[in-house]
């Protein structure tokens, strides 16, 4: 199986790898896994607290190129949108810009729970400040 | 289901190593195509393809985690899609560890091995966990009992998994 043109550049050139500060109550952090295959990403948001907007993204992935270049990806259209636009952003959107092909489904499903799990970590900690 | 039946045991999760060996041998002999040199064409091919299944059957029963694996399999139950959410965090961990050893930094081998260490204990908690599951499932079988030990099996699987990797690791990169 070939992978496109936009996965390997993502894959060459991972946009926002590293990580922000856990312990900063404006990032929200991500953890998911895929059993079948191992895979483990980790995606971090930023958020500024008064407009609502993500100001910053983060990524590291251990797992396949679908996977890391579906983060990278993520990150990348994360940076900009406020929160609500980001829990809209769809696995098959990933599928799409990247032509994944079926047997890569899951690593883009694995960055869209990534997301998920990060504003969601966000919206809880923002709660109790 | 099949290869009980093969072995002529009763469908059950907790068996004894043993008798599961006793039942192979038995009728492993019974069926052993040496004892079919002169029968006919027909019946040479049921005793080879008794005798495969009945390997099959011995390899699959007598390990516990391949023979739940099979037993929920036969019942309809896949394994579970998630991956145990509690332990991600460590995984990740181990995964920049890991990372990090390929790239040359051995300073990181101490906590690899702990950590595989760990996940050693892990699995044979796991096995612990399981071997009760087992015999509380055959006493009064349910479909919680079972969902229990689906929980349990996905668990020992990706312990194991990770196991396996990390030892792999190591001693890949132990030579330079
Ligand atoms: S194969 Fe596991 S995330 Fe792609």
């Amino acid at each position: 199986m070939a992978y496109s043109e936009k996965v390997l550049d993502h894959y060459n050139h991972p946009r926002n790898v590293g990580s922000l500060d856990k312990a900063d109550p404006t990032v929200g952090t991500g953890m998911v896994g895929a059993p079948e295959c191992g895979d483990v990403m980790k995606l971090q948001v930023k958020v500024n607290p008064t407009t609502g907007i993500i100001e910053e993204a983060k990524f590291k992935t251990f797992g396949c190129g679908s996977a890391i270049a579906s983060s990278s990806l993520a990150t990348e259209w994360l940076r900009g949108k406020t929160v609500d636009e980001a829990l809209a952003i769809k696995n098959t959107d990933i599928v799409n810009e990247l032509s994944l092909p079926p047997v890569k489904i899951h690593c883009s499903v694995l960055a869209e729970d990534a997301i998920k799990a990060a504003i969601d970590d966000y919206k809880k900690k923002s709660a109790h400040v | 289901m099949k290869l009980y039946e093969a072995l002529g045991l009763e469908p059950a999760l907790a068996l004894h190593m043993e008798e599961v060996k006793k039942h192979f041998y038995e009728r492993s002999r019974q069926w052993h195509p040496d004892k079919f040199s002169r029968a006919s064409a027909a019946e040479q091919d049921l005793a080879l393809e008794m005798t495969a299944v009945l390997n099959d059957a011995y390899r699959t029963l007598r390990d516990p985690v391949s023979r739940a694996e099979y037993f929920l399999k036969e019942r309809g139950i896949e394994l579970s899609k998630d991956a145990p959410a509690e332990l991600l965090e460590e995984v990740f961990e181990l995964n920049m560890a890991l990372e990090e050893l390929r790239d040359g930094d051995a300073s990181v081998r101490a906590q690899l091995e702990q950590s595989a260490a760990k996940f050693r204990s892990m699995q044979m908690v796991s096995d612990t966990e399981l071997a009760s599951l087992f015999i509380h499932h055959d006493a009064a079988p349910g479909p919680a009992k079972l969902d229990q030990i689906r929980a349990a099996l996905n668990r020992r699987r990706y312990v194991s998994n990770l196991v396996r990797d990390v030892e792999k690791e190591l001693h890949v990169h132990s030579a330079n």
